[in-house]
C-alpha cells in the first residue's frame, strides 16, 4: 500500500487497547472492520471466517431485529433488501415533540454484514446483532445529529464519517485523489484483493484508527456512537464470558471504541427503556439499487451499488481477483456503449477500443493494478463525448452511471413477516377483487353511485394515491378539486403493483397500521404543516373523496387555518371548496356537516374584506371576478342570511375611489342582479368611461368584461348597452381597437351562441345592415383573394425598405 | 535566452525542469517520447524530479491532464474545448513540450487556413528550377510532425473552414500524406510519437463545426474556468508578476487588488455573488486570462504614470474596457453588479472593497 500506512502513531493512538486490533486467528476475539457496501470487505471478511473459525459472530446493528436474521438468508429472498425500523415516540422520551421515527438498514451481495450471515447460515454459526435498539439509540442521540438529522429517509449504515475525515483530506492532498470514493477504490477495494485478511485487517484499522483520532468525543457522544459502543462492548463481553469464540463484524470506526472499551473491562450497561410494542419494531422489506446508492439513496455506503455487487458475484463464483475489476469495467463500457447506442449517441467499436486503451493507460499512470470505476468514468469522458461537455452531450455519463448504479429491486421470499401496511393493501385488494398480483397494468371501471362497493373502492384508489404510491392513476372522474367533469358517475382507474409501491407503504408505516391510519395521519400532517384555507380545504376535500371524515384534531387544525388565514383569494378557493363538498355530501354518502359551518366563516372574512379589494392589481382581477360570483350564488341559497352583507360589501366597492374596471363591471352587474333598478348605475358608469381620455376609454373594454361576466342579461333586456358598446368600439382607432380587442373577445364569450346571434342582428342594425348581411357575406374569388394578399406583402415589404419593385 | 524574448517557448522557459525529470525519469516511455506520462504529469501538475521541486503549471482538473496525457500515448489525437481564456493552448503547449521537447511545430488556424498550410507547400523557384523534389518540398508542421514523430499543434482548428479541417481525416486514419508530385517517394509515413493536438473555442463568432469523421478521430477534453476563487486570485498574481518580471516592472503586487479582480471575475462568470444574490453574466468573455490582463495593465499604468501602487480608479477603467467590448448591456450588467455585490462587500468588509465601490461612478 505504498507505505501510506506504515505509522508508528496507531500504536501510539490506540495504546494497550491495540493489542485487541490485531488479527489472530487463535485468539478468542476478533474485531473485524468494515466499510458498509464494500466487496473487498465483504470478500476478505468470507476468508476470515474460513481462518478464524468463530463460534458466534455478531454484528453491528440494532438488536431489536435478532429474529429477522434468518428472513435475509431464506432462499426466496432476493437482494437488495432492508430491514426497516420504525418507533413512535409517544412517551416523548426523544424529544418533547413526541415525533415518529423510521430508518432503513440496507443490505447488498457486497454488505460485509450480509456476508458475515451467510457465511454463519452456512457454517452453521449463530449470528446476532448487537447494537441498541433502534429507539434506544434515538434516546441516545441528541437533536440534529446521527439518526435524528433533519432528513426525508435515514440509513442506519451511515458511514459519512469516514469520507469527511480530516485524516482523509490530507491523504487526498498527498495522493492526489479526486474524491473519497476514488481513493478508496484504489488503496482498499482494488488493492486490497492482493492482501491477506490480516494484512487488509491491519490496513482498515489503520485507516479507521487515524480517522477516529480525529474525532471530537463530545460530537461521538451527541450522535449516540459511545452509548452505542458501551452497548455492542457489553454483548462483546457477555459472549466472550460464555466461553465463545467471537467475531466482531462493525464499522471500521467502531473498532478503537470497542478495543479501548474491552481492554478497560469497566463500563455500565445502558439503560433501556420498556416501550410498548405498537410503538415500535421492525420488518424485512423489498429495497432497490438506486435507493442504496450514496448518490440517490441515503447518503450513506458506496456510489455505484450494482456495479460493487457485480464485483461480488464475481469474487463468489472464482473469478480471478487480480482481474476481476479488470472485466467488470470492460463489461460496464461495453453495456454504456450498447445503452448510449440505443438512444442514438453514435459510440463505434473504435470509440470503446480507445476509451479502454485511456482506462488501461491511467491505471498504470495512477499506479493502481486493474481499473476502477474512476477509469470507467475517465474513458467514457474522453472518448464517448464529442465536442464541449455539457448535459446533453454528457449522456454517456449518465447512462454508465444509471447502469453502475444498478436497476434491480430485492424480494422477501419470508412471507411471515409482511409490514402491516402492505398486509391491510393486500386484505383490501382482496375484499375489491383486485389483480394486483400479476404486475401488469389493468383497468378498473368504478360506478360511483351505483351502490355496492362502487364508492368504497374509489375511495380504496383515492386512498392509495393520497398516500402517493404509485398503484393507481385516475384516468377518467370527476375533479373535486378543480370542478371540472362533476357530472361523470364513473371513475376510470389504472392500476398496478409494483415493488415501489410496497416500498412506498412500508415508508409509511409510521402513519399507522391500516391505510385509513395512515391516510388520516399524512392528512393531519399537511393540515398541521400548511396553514392556509385553500390547503386546508383541499385536504377536506381529499379527506371527502377518501371517505375519511375529519376527526376533532383536524377540525380544530381546519378551523384555525380558516380564522386566521387572511389572504382574501385563499379564503374565497376555501369558500369554492368547501361549497362543493356541501353540495355533494348526499350524493357521496358523506354526511358532514362541518363544511356548511367553514363556508360560513368563509363568507364572513371575504365580506369584510371586499371593499378592500375594489382596486386590486388587474392581474387579479378575473380571480376577484369569479370569487365575487361563487359568494353571490351561494347568497342566492344556502348562505342566504349573507345577501344583504354582501349587497352592503359591493355599493362600498362601487362607491370607492379608485376601481379596477373589471372588478368594477362585475360589481355593477351583481348589483343590478340584486335590484333590476340599478341598471341606470351600470349604464352612467359605462358613459364614464366613453367620456374619459383614451387610455380610459380602453378600461371601457374591460368595465363591459366584468360587467358581462356577472349580468350578461343587461345586454339583453333592451339594448341600450348595445348603443354604449358601438360607441365604445366606434370611437377607437385601428391600433386601440386592436389593444382593446382581447377584451372585448372575453367579454362575449359570456354569451351563448344563440345570445351572440342576437346580439350581431341588433349591432348590425345600428349600422343599417340586416342580421342576414353579417352573417352571410358574399363569397370573394379565391385569385383575388391571393393577389390581394401579394400586394398587401410586397407593400409591406416595400414600407419596412426591404424588397423594391 | 529567456531574458532575450517575450515569450519564451515552453521547452526553453523550462528546460532545467524538463531536462531534472529526464535525468529522473524511471517510468516507461512511449516511443519517442522525451519523458514517461508519469514524468510527463509531474512536470504539469508539479512534484519532485530528484531534489528539484516541479511548480504546478495547470490549475483546474487533474484527471482532465491525466486523460490528455494517456490519449496522446494512444492512436487517437486530443481536442481542448472550452470558452476562450481556459489556458488550452497552455495545457497544449505544457503537453507538447514535455511529451516530444518541442511546443513550436504549430498550425494556427483562421478562415484563411488553406489545406497547403496543413499538409505541404512548395517553394516555386526551387520548383520550377529543379522541379518536384524534396528539396522544393516546404513541409507544413504536421508533415514535420509525422518524419520526426512529434505532436503537431494545431490552434483554433474550428476557426478553419471545415473543408479545410477535414483534409487531416486521412492523415490521422492510415497515419500516412502522400504527395503525388514525388512519385514513389511522395509516400510520407508517420514515426511512432506523432499525433495531433487541436484546440477549439466554444463561444467565439466565427466558429466552424467540426464534421462527424472528424470528432471521431479526436478524443474530447473540455477545458473549464477555474472554479475556486481562491485559485484564481493565486493565478492572478502569479502571472501578473511573471509578465511584470518581463516587462522590468519592478513593484510589488498588492494582492487586495488582485482579490477584488478575482472575485469580480468569477462571480461574474457564475452569475452568483458569494451572498447568494444572482447577477446578470455579461456577453464578454469573463477569463481567468482576462482577468490578468486587466490587472497587468493596471500594474503597468502605476508604474508608468503613478506612485506604483495599484490604483483602484484606474483597474476600474481597465475593467470597463474589458467587459464592456461587444455588447453595449455589459456595461448595465457591471454597474448593476457594482451596485449589489460590490457595494454590499463594502459596508461588510470595507478596505480596499470601500475604495473599489467608490469607483462605480467611472462606469459610464
Amino acid at each position: 500500500m505504498e507505505g501510506l500506512f506504515r505509522d508508528s502513531r496507531i500504536a501510539e493512538i490506540a495504546g494497550a487497547a491495540g493489542q485487541l486490533l490485531r488479527y489472530d486467528p487463535l485468539g478468542k476475539l476478533l474485531l473485524f472492520p468494515v466499510r458498509h457496501h464494500s466487496p473487498v470487505c465483504a470478500f476478505q471478511l468470507r476468508r476470515a471466517v474460513e481462518e478464524f473459525s468463530p463460534t458466534v459472530i455478531l454484528i453491528e446493528g440494532p438488536e431489536n431485529a435478532n429474529e429477522l436474521i434468518p428472513v435475509l438468508t431464506d432462499e426466496q429472498t432476493e437482494l437488495p433488501a432492508a430491514i426497516y425500523y420504525y418507533y413512535k415516540d409517544k412517551k416523548k422520551l426523544v424529544s418533547e415533540d413526541g415525533e415518529d421515527y423510521k430508518c432503513y438498514y440496507p443490505f447488498l451481495l457486497s454488505s460485509p454484514e450480509y456476508n458475515a450471515i451467510a457465511e454463519g447460515a452456512k457454517r452453521g454459526i449463530p449470528a446476532r446483532f448487537i447494537d441498541l435498539p433502534y429507539c434506544e439509540i434515538l434516546i441516545n442521540t441528541a437533536q440534529s445529529k446521527g439518526l435524528r438529522k433533519a432528513a426525508d429517509k435515514h440509513s442506519y449504515t451511515d458511514d459519512s464519517r469516514l469520507v469527511r475525515s480530516k485524516f482523509y483530506s490530507r491523504l487526498c492532498e498527498k495522493t492526489g485523489m479526486r474524491s473519497f470514493e476514488e481513493f478508496w477504490e484504489k488503496y482498499f477495494e482494488i488493492e486490497g484483493l492482493k492482501l491477506t485478511p490480516g494484512e487488509f485487517c491491519e490496513n482498515m484499522h489503520t485507516y479507521c484508527v487515524l480517522t477516529r483520532n480525529d474525532e471530537d468525543p463530545a460530537e461521538l457522544e451527541a450522535d449516540g456512537t459511545l452509548a452505542r459502543e458501551r452497548h455492542m462492548a457489553l454483548r462483546i463481553k457477555e459472549a466472550l464470558d460464555s466461553g465463545e469464540k467471537v467475531l466482531v463484524v462493525t464499522g471500521g470506526l467502531h473498532s478503537l471504541g470497542l478495543a479501548r472499551l474491552l481492554h478497560e473491562g469497566k463500563f455500565k450497561a445502558e439503560k433501556l427503556h420498556r416501550i410498548p410494542a405498537d410503538q415500535q419494531g421492525c420488518f424485512p422489506t423489498a429495497y432497490s439499487y438506486q435507493a442504496a446508492d450514496a448518490l440517490h439513496g441515503y447518503a450513506s455506503g458506496m456510489m455505484c451499488p450494482g456495479f460493487y455487487d457485480g464485483i461480488t458475484t464475481r469474487l463468489e463464483k472464482g473469478d480471478d481477483p487480480g482481474n476481476v475489476y479488470n472485466d467488470a469495467c470492460l463489461e460496464l463500457l461495453i453495456r454504456t456503449a450498447r445503452e448510449s447506442s440505443k438512444k442514438d449517441i453514435p459510440v463505434s467499436i473504435a470509440d470503446i477500443t480507445s476509451a479502454q486503451s485511456v482506462m488501461t493507460g491511467l491505471a498504470a499512470l495512477r499506479n493502481v493494478s486493474q481499473t476502477g470505476l474512476a477509469e470507467v468514468m475517465d474513458g467514457v469522458t474522453s472518448a464517448f463525448i464529442k465536442g464541449e461537455k455539457n448535459l446533453s452531450s454528457s449522456m454517456p455519463l449518465a447512462i454508465m452511471q444509471r447502469i453502475a448504479t444498478g436497476e434491480g429491486v430485492g424480494r422477501i421470499g419470508d412471507k411471515s413477516h409482511v409490514p402491516p401496511l402492505v398486509a391491510d393493501f393486500e386484505k383490501q385488494c382482496e375484499s375489491f377483487r383486485l389483480k394486483y398480483q400479476i404486475g401488469v397494468p389493468m383497468e378498473s371501471d368504478v360506478a360511483l353511485f351505483g351502490g355496492g362497493k362502487g364508492l368504497a373502492l374509489s375511495r380504496f384508489f383515492h386512498r392509495m394515491e393520497y398516500l402517493k404510491t404509485g398503484f393507481c392513476k385516475l384516468a377518467k372522474g370527476p375533479d373535486l378539486h378543480h370542478g371540472r367533469d362533476r357530472s361523470r358517475v364513473h371513475e376510470l382507474w389504472t392500476y398496478r403493483r409494483t415493488p415501489n409501491v410496497d416500498a412506498a407503504l412500508i415508508d409509511r408505516t409510521t402513519d399507522g397500521f391500516t391505510i385509513e391510519e395512515a391516510c388520516t395521519t399524512a392528512a393531519t400532517r399537511v393540515l398541521a404543516d400548511r396553514r392556509r384555507c385553500a390547503d386546508g380545504a383541499h385536504t377536506a376535500i381529499n379527506c371527502f373523496l377518501m371517505g375519511i371524515a375529519l376527526d376533532k384534531n383536524q377540525l380544530a387544525l381546519l378551523e384555525d387555518a380558516v380564522t386566521n388565514d387572511g389572504d382574501f383569494f385563499s379564503v374565497g378557493e376555501g369558500l369554492r371548496c368547501f361549497g362543493r363538498l356541501y353540495d355533494l355530501r348526499k350524493l357521496y354518502e358523506f354526511e358532514d356537516s362541518s363544511s356548511l359551518e367553514y363556508m360560513n366563516r368563509c363568507m364572513a372574512k371575504l365580506i369584510s374584506s371586499l371593499p378592500a379589494m375594489a382596486n386590486t392589481p388587474s392581474d387579479k382581477a378575473d380571480e376577484v371576478v369569479s370569487i365575487l360570483k361563487i359568494m353571490f350564488s351561494l347568497t342566492g341559497g344556502v348562505l342566504a342570511m349573507w345577501r344583504d352583507s354582501l349587497e352592503d360589501a359591493l355599493l362600498t366597492m362601487a362607491g370607492a375611489k379608485d376601481k379596477e374596471p373589471t372588478v368594477y363591471g362585475a360589481v355593477m352587474g351583481l348589483l343590478y342582479a340584486i335590484e333590476a333598478e340599478r341598471r341606470t348605475d351600470a349604464e352612467n358608469a359605462m358613459r364614464g368611461y366613453l367620456s374619459g381620455s383614451s387610455e380610459v376609454r380602453k378600461q371601457g373594454a374591460d368595465y363591459l368584461r366584468g360587467l358581462f361576466s356577472t349580468a350578461g342579461d343587461i345586454v339583453l333586456a333592451d339594448d341600450s348597452f348595445l348603443h354604449l358598446t358601438d360607441s365604445l368600439l366606434t370611437g377607437f382607432g385601428t391600433e386601440d381597437f386592436m389593444e382593446i380587442l382581447p377584451s372585448m373577445r372575453l367579454a362575449f364569450s359570456y354569451f351563448t351562441p344563440s345570445e351572440i346571434q342576437e346580439i350581431a342582428g341588433v349591432a348590425a342594425a345600428l349600422h343599417g345592415a340586416k342580421e342576414k348581411d353579417v352573417l352571410d357575406g358574399d363569397m370573394i374569388d379565391e385569385g383575388l383573394y391571393d393577389f390581394g394578399r401579394k400586394l398587401d406583402s410586397l407593400i409591406t415589404a416595400q414600407l419596412e425598405g426591404g424588397e423594391q419593385f | 535566452m529567456e531574458q532575450n524574448f517575450i515569450k519564451p517557448p515552453v521547452e526553453v522557459r523550462y528546460a532545467d525542469q524538463l531536462r531534472a525529470l529526464e535525468e529522473n525519469d524511471t517510468g516507461r516511455k512511449p516511443e519517442n517520447w522525451r519523458l514517461s506520462p508519469k514524468a510527463v504529469r509531474t512536470f504539469i501538475l508539479g512534484g519532485k524530479a530528484g531534489d528539484m521541486d516541479i511548480p504546478r503549471k495547470f490549475y483546474g482538473n487533474d484527471a482532465l491532464v491525466e486523460r490528455c496525457i494517456i490519449t496522446l500515448a494512444g492512436s487517437r489525437g486530443l481536442m481542448l474545448v472550452g470558452e476562450p481564456g481556459t489556458a488550452k493552448t497552455m495545457l497544449s503547449e505544457l503537453l507538447s513540450a514535455a511529451c516530444c521537447g518541442v511546443s513550436t511545430n504549430t498550425v494556427q488556424g483562421t478562415a484563411g487556413t488553406t489545406e497547403d498550410m496543413i499538409k505541404y507547400s512548395w517553394n516555386y523557384a526551387l520548383l520550377l528550377s529543379k522541379g518536384p523534389c524534396r528539396e522544393a518540398l516546404v513541409p507544413s508542421p504536421l508533415l514535420i510532425g509525422m518524419e520526426k514523430g512529434v505532436f503537431a499543434r494545431f490552434e483554433e482548428i474550428t476557426r478553419t473552414p471545415a473543408e479545410i479541417q477535414d483534409s487531416l481525416i486521412s492523415v490521422m486514419s492510415d497515419q500516412i500524406l502522400n504527395i503525388p508530385e514525388l512519385g514513389d517517394e511522395g509516400l510520407v509515413l508517420a514515426k511512432p510519437g506523432f499525433n495531433i493536438i487541436g484546440t477549439a473555442n466554444t463561444r467565439d463568432k466565427g466558429v466552424n463545426e467540426m464534421s462527424g469523421a472528424l470528432k471521431r478521430r479526436f478524443n474530447f477534453e473540455t477545458v473549464e474556468p477555474i472554479a475556486d476563487v481562491r485559485l484564481e486570485k493565486e493565478i492572478i498574481i502569479r502571472e501578473a508578476e511573471n509578465m511584470a518580471k518581463a516587462g522590468h516592472i519592478d513593484c510589488p503586487v498588492d494582492t487586495d487588488v488582485a482579490e477584488l479582480l478575482a472575485v469580480t471575475y468569477h462571480e461574474l462568470r457564475e452569475g452568483k455573488t458569494a451572498e447568494g444574490t444572482i447577477v446578470e453574466k455579461p456577453a464578454a468573455v469573463m477569463s481567468t486570462a482576462e482577468a490578468v490582463s486587466v490587472f497587468y495593465q493596471t500594474i503597468s499604468h502605476s508604474w508608468y504614470y503613478g506612485d506604483g501602487r495599484a490604483d483602484l480608479r484606474v483597474l476600474t477603467q481597465n475593467l470597463l474596457g474589458a467587459v464592456c467590448k461587444e455588447n453595449k448591456d455589459d456595461l448595465e450588467k457591471l454597474k448593476a453588479y457594482f451596485r449589489t455585490s460590490v457595494n454590499e462587500k463594502a459596508k461588510r468588509n470595507g478596505g480596499a472593497w470601500k475604495a473599489y465601490s467608490e469607483t462605480a461612478a467611472l462606469l459610464r
